[in-house]
């Protein structure tokens, strides 16, 4: 009995019900994005903003390049390797600050539009909005993990924040794999 | 022992070096689709998915959920 009560309070089974948890929030998550991606071709159709493909090109290259950063990180924490994991989530910080910088510092204002105009700016301030607040959420959470790690609290055997944190970015990440090629790819130029 | 931990966390290194590579790859050529043929909505479509894909299981670990020993690091 004794053995059954202490392999439920163990950290690895912890980890596992934390993970479950986790994916389901992220599921839940994604039928919101999935609800915007709809209404996006419901309100556009075949059409699109007018919005700047390069600049769509440069923060989705951006955003994809923290992912790879936040990979190694997680690997190398993996592993033991505590400067290799403060380096890769320095990096991901970073490049998710300027990813935001790029959407909402930039594209916000030069977009030729204002929120209330039409159909097809609600939806752009609408999805890349919310898709925002994801990744300021997200940089947050790894400024937490980052001063965290700087203080040596994470170890090769226990490390579920910087997982979690990971698991986060990324599907941040997925959701914009879909965002981009809507808003900025598919159709021509909404009238 | 640390040498065979070094080997796989350089394994996995190149993992996602490789997955980045990809990911890359696919991304300019939606970009150029998206410029050049507009009307061309289901292969921008897949290349999505694709991506979604790959990052959904090499960088967010998915099978990790469905294994046995919950800190397996295979």
């Amino acid at each position: 009995m004794t053995t059954h009560v202490d392999a439920r309070s163990g950290y690895q089974y912890k980890t596992g019900t934390n993970r479950l948890g986790l994916w389901l929030f992220i599921l839940s998550d994604a039928f919101v994005f999935g609800g915007l991606l709809v209404s996006r071709f419901y309100l556009l159709g075949r059409t699109r903003p007018d919005l700047s493909q390069l600049l769509g090109l440069i923060v989705t290259s951006i955003l994809l390049l923290s992912s790879f950063f936040m990979n190694r990180a997680e690997t190398a924490i993996r592993f033991g390797d505590k400067k290799g994991f403060l380096n890769g989530t320095l990096l991901t910080i970073t490049l998710g600050t300027l990813f935001l910088i790029g959407v909402v510092g930039v594209e916000w204002q030069i977009a030729p539009f204002s929120a209330g105009e039409n159909a097809a700016a609600s939806i752009f301030y609408t999805m890349t909005g919310f898709h925002a607040f994801h990744v300021l959420t997200g940089v947050i959470l790894l400024v937490i993990v980052y001063r965290k790690g700087r203080k040596g609290l994470y170890s090769a055997e226990r490390h579920w924040a910087v997982e979690a944190a990971a698991i986060y970015w990324h599907f941040v990440d997925v959701v914009w794999v879909f965002f981009y090629p809507a808003l900025y790819l598919m159709g021509r130029i909404a009238s | 022992m640390e040498e065979r931990a070094n080997e796989k966390k350089l394994e996995l290194f190149r993992l996602g070096l490789v997955v980045f590579a990809i990911l890359a790859v696919l991304t300019i050529g939606e970009y150029f689709i998206g410029v050049i043929a507009i009307d061309w909505t289901w292969p921008l479509w897949g290349i999505a998915l694709l991506k979604a894909a790959l990052i959904v299981r090499d960088y967010m670990h998915l099978p990790r959920l469905l294994s046995q020993d919950e800190e397996d690091h295979s």
